[in-house]
């Protein structure tokens, strides 16, 4: 649940500029002035899209715009304003005849119409899209008057752009405002007190390069701009959509925070991400890498339908691509050709092909690692796997010595004899056997000699019915045991004088439908007829034993069946029952082979037996013809795990390796899977989809690049590492520009050409063209540098500019798209925290792995969870994951942190290269009172308490009291430098109160510092602490410390 | 709060501004005031006034605000709403081939080898003036339909969850577009300065429910910029995100830190130069009035007993439908420009007639108490009550079907909402569904035609409310929406 919602008084946003106006100059410029009039106002109906086109008019290219038209009349006639229909429309008073018509919702401004009568006038030259054509490398700009700001060749473009606006640069900022606002945009952390004053003692020519080296180096920078690139990968920690369980896909994130901190060549950084999968024989980490055409939301809701699921994650991977490598946004093109770039709607459909083929399945089954997926053992994983390995084979290894060591030698000789007879083996005679719950209509009633019939040792059972009546137990364990062709047997004696209608006996091997009966059919279970009710015939002679016997088989219970119930069952009479059990081969309980010829002969009329599939196979081939490696194994299996002599040996072996390959087991399943990329064995074939709908094929397409850009380069293939190729081509128009945007966009607020995600025609047109292209050349030339291209910028002069700003510049550039000024924002929603948890002293920086899940209000996922999603209750880890880096924080897309959602953030649902930045009563709230920034401003204060409770030196130039010393100290952790005069009054004032207060209250003031996991330092005094956290509250709350200035 | 307090409170405020207004200077601080908002009063000069990006609205509006009761995994319309008293002869019968007409449904039925008809197990009576038909599971609403448009021929092309809900929530099916909320935020704002102009209540999830998810792009605000997105009153913990202070912080001393922050800010800005400063100092200043004027909002104790009796017995139960339908009523009184109150649980895939009417109960006697309560308090006519959800449920039986119970799946082609109040022709029910209400025949509510006829009941042209994006005029009904003129009074 998030609750970014601005109740915004606030009219500064409502003071639109037109951003144009600024930079206005005496002749139209086709690219910058007409054709965004053009493409806003006329495309729509005179456009590319030749399905929507009226009168047959086309304004996009020269041709159209110049043809005769119908009506006789011509649109442009270049230098003629007066014979131009267009002109004569659009400043028509004719309502029918106005252009843009009225329904249309578009109309022309004054200034509009003077601009396009203009560019008439002055030959209405038509120039292509200005991103479509590819970057030459511009001279820099000479300056007239501030050649002396300049510190590298940016400053250049940007100065000569302020001459001609008549205004004049910023001086640099001061240094503690300038190592903050650098450490900051390079590592999303501020400064150390010590690191500030490092710099500020270093008067060497080389200090602010010094510390941007630094920065570069620290492992810091590549966690913060991971971040920004996961926005654009649209990188969650859940499958986004329906469900929305997790997901695993943190080692992807992982390989990105790597690849900035390694400096990894942006040419590569894009392939491998988006054709990892396709390189020869990839690294992990490439494959990994892949996992950005997976970062996609996908769904497993019951009902969908495969293909058009399908289709959905195609058309995201496709837009994602040309969001963040071609800064087009080609989501019209889903549906129909794109009425103001010019890309159609199968050109949209040919990049699709290159994403068509993908593996993963529609549904991603809710799971943790929905294929195609890469385990990723570390080096030190793969050796204690390898470990494992080792000791497992040493064990095998002595496994293999005792059995050479072993002569054995069958007892029954040689070879077997192959009818080896079965044996008879009683189960129950005198008593049940153990474990036997003994049941019955009545009890068991056991007899000897003295008083009854005996067949067999001391006692036999007896029942006297006069109806249905039996004794029966289950449970026995262990079991009897049924093998090939086994019969079971028992004992009864009928008294004559009290003969029953029928006896029945029963066997339980988890059912009772076994059952054999002789004499009248009158017990009415099981199925006449069925192993369930066996007729045997009638009744045995009375006064005498008899042997009983029945063939396991024909009651059902084949070999294999394990029976752990009896039952003696009879309707009237009276009977005696005595012995009982089966005739089998099958060894029992406590018995064994010694034999090895015995027991090949009793596996031999096994149909299910359990021992291995090759052991089976030589024990079933002829005895000659068998294999000397078959002989083995029949031996070896016989001695290891039959032979009641020799498996003691091996019982201790074979445990320590069940329990090595279980702990390997364990241990597998702790090294992280990641969701890769990879493509079907066979392409699937790509349709223009008619209206964007997945079931309405149209034109068939293979894969391809629009054919505004450049073509596939000599020899790619036509895939996806085909495409990667293609974009990082040095010719590619788009790619570079694009990207040095959104990394100007970090440092400024702005690109230099605002839209970042649109580059076409209803893009913003940059503010700096020539800078953008001398960026992108230059980037291009470095090699994809792009750790090189951040130094490039914050080394300039104009981003070391001050940010203080007059009332004039304000209204003249309140976005400072001019840049006469430096860069001031409001920080992300990361920085922010992480921010506060460093100069808290909290932070905790242990670097990758699982998201974790710090603090986080009640309720948040389980408003809105899917009940019986793995996401559905929000669970804290506790602990350290409280202070753990943001970019480390559990992303769930359906729900996500709402700290940061109150912030700006993303959903990270979809690719974003763009974070609106907005300010909010909300945003106030947060900071105030999130436990995690009250905590924070808790162990801030401990933190300077304790700093300056040992030493009596005030800091140089004070010489406050102690509390004065405390609130500095905080002042400068957050901002940077020292508080003036003024403003540690206001400070100590506000503590003054608050300490009042909580002196007054010691309850209230144990209550604030109880908030937070981390344990309050309990040599503070309470009072004390709690006006400090206050003030260290109000402290982070603070407009400069929120912002980099 | 302690009467000396507030007292306080109101001295040090009366400090803060007063030294603002001399600090800042009368034009800066003007400046932290929408000058839009300070024409709030006189909108009613100027009834096309606008208080958003739209300059004006488009035409006078007949709807200041709206309330949405979302019925969310769509509402069985043939239980509920359409009458369809012929079905009885087809218990059990395949539903014809010439009514399904081949048109897809989910995954979950179209492997069953049978579509079997399920008649509605529950008695329908006629209610009102016109004699409108209305199930016995909904007593309450039947009340007051003379108060409803019923529209009975809505339709979607979503059949799943996720993209339906998404679908009518934002006008496209795949998540990244704004809700209409937000929308509204961006277009035309709201009178309240102390509330968020889009308001969204979940309700907790009742007896009878089958639920499915909710996702927080539902009342997101896509591209628009963040601060347009609905504000999610919460049930649990504090009702806005981070409200309450600390405990052992109580308001007069949140006062003095923020005097505190306020005066060094205030430096900041006169050192700086950036508005964006005394933007952040009101904001502030905002959020301490939040912190009063919500927990004011969300205490009910001081409506009347008989109030609180109509909205039946789970109205003082805080996160219930009825509390949230008492609550969007404070909100409309409020000025909130969109409240939008979520009851799930209507994915009623098998024993429906065995839960239906448990989750009837929940909803039916509060959203007919809004609707009388609205109207009492002379409300109705200018507050628009919408009640559906994403989708309607199908003729056939998913699952078991007898004479006691049967479940029904998702269905696209028509379902029933209603609309009432401001704008809206009352005791109306437009539109016709076939007899096994599976298809439209006469009059099809798209739902973008929906959404166009809300932006127009609040004086808003559907396709003149745009942002631009990726190099597009974007809009709530994207290429599509017609307004419904028929319903519109």
């Amino acid at each position: 649940m998030e609750i970014r919602h601005c109740l915004t008084l606030c009219a500064l946003s409502l003071v639109a500029i037109p951003s144009n106006s600024a930079w206005a100059e005496e002749s139209p410029d086709f690219g910058r002035d007409i054709r965004p009039i053009l493409s806003s106002a006329c495309f729509k109906c005179h456009g590319f899209d030749d399905k929507t086109r009226m009168a047959d008019l086309r304004l996009d290219t020269l041709e159209g715009a110049t043809a005769k038209l119908e009506s006789g009349t011509t649109a442009v006639v270049p230098g003629k304003t007066a014979e131009s229909e267009l002109i004569r429309r659009i400043t028509s008073t004719d309502a029918g005849e106005k252009m843009p018509p009225a329904d249309s919702g578009k109309s022309l401004t004054p200034r509009e119409i003077e601009l396009l009568t203009k560019w008439v006038e002055q030959g209405a030259e038509f120039q292509p899209h200005w991103s479509f054509v590819a970057p030459v490398r511009p001279e820099l700009p000479e300056l007239k008057q501030h050649a002396a700001a300049v510190r590298n060749p940016i400053d250049r473009f940007v100065l000569a752009r302020l001459e001609r606006e008549g205004l004049a640069p910023s001086p640099q900022a001061d240094k503690v405002t300038l190592i903050r606002r650098v450490t900051l945009d390079l590592t999303g952390l501020p400064p150390t007190p010590q690191e500030v004053d490092d710099f500020l003692t270093d008067n060497s020519p080389e200090a602010y390069e010094k510390v941007v080296d630094r920065l570069l180096r620290s492992p810091r920078y590549g966690e913060h701009m991971a971040r920004y690139w996961l926005d654009a990968a649209r990188y969650g920690d859940t499958h986004g959509l329906h469900l929305d369980n997790e997901r695993s896909m943190w080692p992807y994130r992982d390989w990105v925070v790597r690849a900035f901190n390694d400096n990894k060549p942006y040419d590569q950084f894009t392939i491998e991400q988006l054709a990892g999968d396709l390189l020869p024989s990839p690294t992990l980490d490439q494959l990994v890498a892949s996992g950005f055409n997976r970062c996609n939301v996908t769904t497993s809701e019951g009902g969908s339908i495969d293909e058009e699921v399908r289709v959905r994650y195609a058309v995201d991977r496709t837009e994602t691509m040309s969001t963040v490598f071609l800064g087009l946004t080609l989501g019209c093109a889903v549906c129909h050709t794109h009425k103001f770039d010019p890309v159609t709607q199968k050109e949209f459909y040919s990049l699709y092909a290159f994403f068509n083929s993908a593996a993963d399945a529609a549904m991603d089954g809710n799971a943790l690692t929905p294929p195609p997926i890469k385990k990723l053992a570390t080096p030190e994983q793969e050796a204690q796997l390898k470990a494992f390995d080792e000791q497992i084979a040493a064990v095998n290894k002595t496994m293999a010595d005792t059995l050479a060591a072993i002569e054995y030698v069958d007892p029954m000789g040689t070879p077997a004899s192959e009818t080896l007879e079965p044996k008879e083996y009683v189960w129950i005679d005198d008593a049940a056997p153990s474990g036997a719950q003994l049941q019955g209509n009545s009890e068991w009633k056991f007899v000897t000699k003295a008083d009854g019939q005996v067949y067999s040792g001391e006692k036999a059972t007896t029942r006297k019915a006069s109806d249905l009546s039996q004794h029966f137990f289950t449970g026995a364990s262990p079991g009897l045991k049924v093998g090939e062709g086994d019969k079971l047997f028992a004992y009864v004696f009928l008294d004559p004088s009290d003969p029953p209608k029928e006896i029945m006996l029963q066997w339980n091997d988890g059912t009772w439908e076994h059952r054999a009966y002789w004499g009248e059919d009158v017990i009415p279970w099981g199925g006449t007829g069925t192993p369930s009710r066996l007729a045997m015939g009638p009744l045995p002679a009375a006064g005498e034993w008899v042997r009983l016997e029945v063939e396991a088989a024909k009651v059902g219970l084949n070999p294999g069946a394990v029976i752990n119930g009896w039952a003696f069952t009879q309707h009237g009479g009276t009977t005696f029952w005595d012995k009982a059990g089966v005739v089998t081969r099958t060894p029992q309980d406590g018995q064994g082979f010694d034999s090895l010829a015995a027991w090949e002969a009793y596996e031999k009329a096994q149909t299910n037996s359990q021992i291995p599939g090759p052991v089976k196979e030589a024990i079933k081939a002829e005895a000659d013809k068998r294999t000397d490696d078959q002989k083995k194994q029949i031996r070896d299996h016989f001695l290891q795990h039959v032979c009641i002599t020799t498996k003691p040996k091996f019982d201790p072996l074979r445990q320590q390796i069940d329990e090595l390959t279980k702990k390997k087991a364990e241990f597998d399943a702790t090294i992280p899977i990641s969701l890769v990329m990879a493509n079907m064995p066979q392409e699937r074939e790509t349709f223009v989809l008619v209206r964007g709908a997945y079931d309405k094929p149209g034109e068939k397409v293979i894969a391809a690049v629009p054919s505004i850009l450049p073509p596939l380069p000599e020899g790619a293939p036509v895939n996806r590492l085909g495409l990667a190729q293609w974009l990082v081509d040095p010719q590619h128009p788009l790619m570079a520009r694009v990207t040095v945007n959104r990394y100007w966009q970090q440092y400024f607020g702005n690109g230099i050409v605002k839209t970042a995600e649109d580059f076409g025609a209803q893009g913003s047109w940059p503010t700096h063209p020539e800078l953008l292209d001398w960026l992108a050349r230059d980037f291009i030339e470095s090699g994809w540098d792009v750790k090189r291209l951040q130094k490039l910028i914050v080394m300039s002069g104009t981003y070391q500019q001050a940010s203080k700003v007059t009332p004039e510049l304000v209204e003249r550039d309140p976005e400072n798209q001019l840049l006469a000024r430096g860069p001031r924002f409001r920080l992300d929603a990361e920085v922010l925290r992480d921010s506060a948890l460093f100069v808290s002293g909290l932070l905790i920086e242990e670097r990758g792995g699982k998201g974790v899940k710090p603090y986080q209000p009640q309720g948040i996922w389980e408003s809105v969870a899917f009940q019986g999603s793995n996401t559905q209750n929000y669970k804290p880890d506790g602990g350290d994951a409280n202070y753990r880096r943001t970019l480390y924080t559990f992303w769930k897309r359906t729900a996500p942190p709402p700290g940061l959602m109150t912030f700006d953030a993303p959903s990270r649902e979809a690719c974003v290269v763009r974070r609106s930045r907005t300010n909010t009563p909300l945003q106030a709230l947060a900071l105030m009172n999130d436990v995690q920034y009250v905590e924070a401003a808790r162990k801030l204060a401990e933190r300077v308490m304790i700093a300056t409770s040992d030493t009596t030196v005030a800091p140089a130039g004070s010489s406050s009291s102690a509390p004065a010393d405390r609130l500095s100290l905080a002042f400068r952790l957050a901002t940077g430098r020292q508080p003036t005069g003024d403003e540690l009054a206001i400070l100590n004032e506000t503590h003054a109160t608050h300490l009042a207060k909580y002196q007054a209250d010691k309850p209230a003031a144990e209550k604030l510092l109880a908030i937070g996991e981390s344990k309050r330092s309990e040599s503070l005094d309470v009072a004390e602490l709690a006006a400090t956290t206050l003030v260290c509250n109000l402290i982070l709350n603070l407009d400069e410390v929120v912002t980099k200035e | 709060m302690n009467p000396i307090n507030e007292y306080a409170l109101q001295e040090t405020r009366r400090y803060f501004l007063g030294r603002a207004a001399t600090g800042v200077g009368t034009a800066a601080l003007a400046s932290l005031l929408n000058p839009r908002l300070l024409g709030a009063d006189s909108a009613a000069a100027d009834p096309q006034a606008s208080l958003g990006q739209l300059p004006k609205l488009h035409h006078a509006p007949k709807a200041k605000r709206v309330i949405w009761l979302f019925m969310a995994d769509g509402p069985s319309q043939l239980d509920l709403w359409d009458y369809k008293p012929g079905l009885s002869e087809y218990f059990d019968k395949d539903l014809p081939d010439s009514v399904r007409m081949g048109q897809r449904i989910t995954t979950m039925t179209s492997g069953q080898t049978r579509l079997p008809v399920a008649p509605s197990k529950f008695a329908f009576q006629q209610h009102g003036q016109n004699g409108t038909w209305v199930s016995e599971l909904l007593p309450h609403l039947g009340g007051v339909v003379d108060d409803l448009c019923l529209i009975k021929t809505m339709n979607t092309e979503a059949i799943n969850h996720d993209p339906a809900i998404t679908y009518i929530q934002t006008g496209s099916q795949i998540p990244g577009r704004p809700s209409l909320g937000s929308w509204l935020s961006y277009g035309i704002g709201s009178p309240n300065a102390d509330l968020p102009a889009y308001v969204v209540l979940h309700s907790r999830i009742a007896a009878g429910s089958q639920t499915q998810a909710l996702f927080a792009r539902l009342w997101g605000a896509g591209f628009l910029p963040s601060k347009h997105q609905g504000v999610a009153l919460r049930s649990v913990g504090d009702p806005v995100l981070y409200l309450s202070n600390p405990d052992g912080v109580d308001q007069a001393t949140r006062r003095q830190m923020l005097d505190g922050l306020a005066k060094l800010n205030q430096r900041r800005l006169e050192e700086q130069g950036d508005p964006e400063i005394a933007a952040r100092i009101a904001q502030y200043e905002m959020a301490f009035r939040m912190q009063m004027s919500v927990p004011e909002l969300t205490d009910i104790a001081g409506e009347d007993e008989k109030t609180l009796e109509m909205y039946g017995p789970e109205v003082k139960d805080k996160g219930t439908f009825a509390y949230n339908c008492l609550l969007a009523r404070r909100l409309a009184e409020r000025g909130v420009r969109f409240t939008q109150v979520f009851l799930r649980g209507w994915d009623h895939h098998g024993s429906l007639p065995q839960n239906i009417p448990q989750l009837c109960k929940a909803m039916d006697q509060p959203a007919a108490a809004l609707i009388k309560d609205l109207k009492a308090r002379g409300m109705l006519d200018d507050t628009l009550v919408v009640w559906g959800g994403e989708f309607g449920r199908t003729v056939y039986s998913q699952g078991t079907l007898n004479k006691d119970t049967y479940g029904r799946d998702h269905h696209p082609r028509c379902f029933t909402m209603w609309l009432a109040g401001g704008g809206i022709k009352p005791g109306v029910v437009h539109g016709q569904t076939d007899d096994f209400s599976y298809n439209v025949t006469e009059k099809p509510v798209h739902i973008h035609d929906l959404n166009a006829t809300i932006l127009h009941c609040l004086g808003i042209h559907h396709e003149r409310l745009t942002f631009p994006f990726q190099g597009r005029d974007f809009r709530l009904t994207d290429v599509h929406g017609n307004v419904v003129r028929d319903i519109v009074a």
